[in-house]
């Protein structure tokens, strides 16, 4: 007991200098644990293979180049799905929050067309596009366009009237209030629309790249498993989670908590 | 019209959509677009009513929603006692965050190709994709739920004699239930993603087979009539369950929520 409150102690400690450490630190006696379930030979081998195969796997793939081609085409098929979404997505957000009767007409549509989600237009996307780069990148720009909109509309709406009012009676041009109140208002809504987007649209990302699969990590995954080949399938989940954690807790948490400290109509 | 207020939103909410399909039929039937790339809306219909009559749409939905039900309750039933537990102790919590939150971030899609590995083509795959998908947001949910109750309010339920069970009944689970239900409607958006995929990767029943299979034969009218459907059941199952649900919970228990 003292020699464990010890080691609390020293983690405690150890923590609060490398503030990193508290999120690598859990994932040892997981691993460890995964590694011994591995080595009792439970399972066999070949569907439940340990942590060292799966680090031989990610240094050969490495080297033969085939990991770091894959990532870069998926991280850069998100990363212009995204853009794209972004691009579409806000100022369709701010059209309909802000004028009544677009959001009249166009708030049902997008409601209905939201809740048949990506995955569900990828049979007539292959009809229309085939196997290719074009279906990969609609199905992005589809999935990420909806969270931002939806949150946008959501934040331009939640901008009180009296401060639209207030920088109206000041003298602001229309231009003016969208810039400067507006925008400003609904940003801490528009980064959570975009990151639930981005997480949904990278969920797409792997589905259609399982089913389109040409290449990219859910092809590698998919491809492995074609195969047989548990090793590289577990390889590539684990890259595909620490890419999401490091994207998600590195740069997106930040940026949201900073515009909704910075911009946040909520006090806390 | 006045009498009835619901009939009329429901109205003014349904009129673009039938605009909508108006448009879908006149570029149809103007541009005389070849019902391999886009069917009309006849054709959709008719698709959906033969579906009904030979029995095919329900089966391919119930089995759909079969698999949903089980992959989520078991889910629910595994995850909320497991987020509990591990959200009581303030070191305990922070130890497991991280963990969790590197698999809520996997979860869903990304097991699809070990699942049907491990399980096989079939029910056991795509339940377990769902249930995964379910499974790890809402303990990451429930643990941040119970981890945000404030300490002070549970000394004072403390101070004010309350043992372990009023504790976790009074105060731990009624503080974590809005979280809870969030995590919920998350989860279900991603196993529901998950479930369309998993469906055409790995079986010969459900809505995302039939999809799939429509598109072999280049049937566009069975496509588009299986994407509405899908549309709408989850329409329907956010609007009418998990919405609710989820603005009842936060306006009774939802502490420092705005907006």
């Amino acid at each position: 007991m003292n020699a464990l409150l010890k080691l609390y102690s020293f983690y405690v400690r150890a923590t609060t200098r490398w503030p990193a450490l508290r999120s690598i630190v859990p994932f040892i006696p997981v691993i460890a644990l995964w590694w011994i379930v591995a080595e009792s030979g439970m399972f066999p081998r070949a569907f439940f293979p340990a942590p060292p195969d799966v680090a031989r796997s990610f240094g050969s793939l490495v080297y033969k180049g085939i990991l770091p081609e894959y990532l870069e085409d998926s991280v850069m098929r998100l990363a212009i799905g995204a853009a794209a979404g972004m691009a579409l997505g806000i100022p369709l957000g701010v059209l309909v929050g802000l004028n009544s009767r677009a959001h009249k007409m166009l708030w049902p549509p997008l409601l209905f067309f939201q809740a048949i989600g990506d995955i569900a237009w990828l049979p007539i996307l292959l009809i229309w596009f085939g196997f290719g780069i074009a279906t990969m990148t609609f199905v992005i720009v589809y999935t990420v366009l909806f969270p931002v909109v939806l949150n946008t509309v959501l934040g331009v709406r939640s901008v009180p009237v009296n401060l639209h009012r207030a920088a109206q009676s000041l003298g602001a041009s229309r231009l003016r209030i969208l810039w400067e109140v507006v925008l400003p208002g609904a940003l801490p809504n528009i980064v959570t629309g975009v990151r639930n987007g981005l997480g949904y649209g990278w969920r797409a990302l792997i589905a259609a790249e399982m089913i389109v699969g040409t290449s990219g990590i859910g092809f590698l995954m998919f491809d492995a498993r074609r195969a047989g080949s548990v090793v590289e399938i577990l390889l590539g989940m684990v890259v595909l989670g620490l890419l999401w954690y490091v994207v998600d807790s590195w740069i997106l948490v930040p940026i949201e908590r900073k515009t909704v400290q910075r911009w946040g109509l909520v006090a806390r | 019209m006045r009498r009835f207020p619901n009939a009329q939103a429901a109205l003014t909410f349904l009129a673009p959509l039938v605009v909508l399909l108006i448009i879908w039929e006149v570029v149809v039937r103007t541009f005389d677009v070849n019902p391999r790339v886009f069917p009309d809306l006849e054709a959709v219909a008719a698709a959906g009513y033969e579906s009904l009559l030979n029995g095919s749409l329900f089966s391919h939905v119930g089995m759909s929603l079969w698999r949903v039900a089980t992959g989520t309750i078991i889910a629910l039933l595994l995850s909320v006692p497991l987020g509990v537990a591990m959200g009581v102790s303030p070191p305990v919590s922070s130890f497991f965050t991280p963990l969790v939150r590197f698999f809520s971030v996997l979860a869903g899609i990304a097991w699809i190709p070990i699942a049907t590995l491990w399980f096989g083509y079939g029910f056991g795959a795509i339940t377990f994709v769902i249930f995964n998908a379910v499974f790890f947001v809402v303990t990451y949910n429930t643990l941040l739920g119970v981890a945000s109750i404030p300490l002070p309010l549970r000394h004072a339920a403390a101070s004010l004699g309350a043992g372990r069970w009023a504790m976790l009944t009074q105060v731990l689970i009624p503080g974590a239930l809005p979280n809870v239900v969030t995590g919920i409607r998350t989860g279900l958006g991603f196993a529901w993603r998950g479930l369309i995929a998993a469906e055409m990767i790995a079986t010969d029943q459900g809505l995302g087979y039939m999809l799939f299979l429509a598109r072999d034969f280049y049937r566009t009218e069975v496509i588009v009539m299986g994407m509405i459907v899908i549309g709408l059941l989850w329409l329907a199952l956010d609007r009418l369950v998990l919405a609710p649900l989820e603005r009842a919970t936060v306006e009774r228990w939802g502490m420092v929520r705005a907006a």
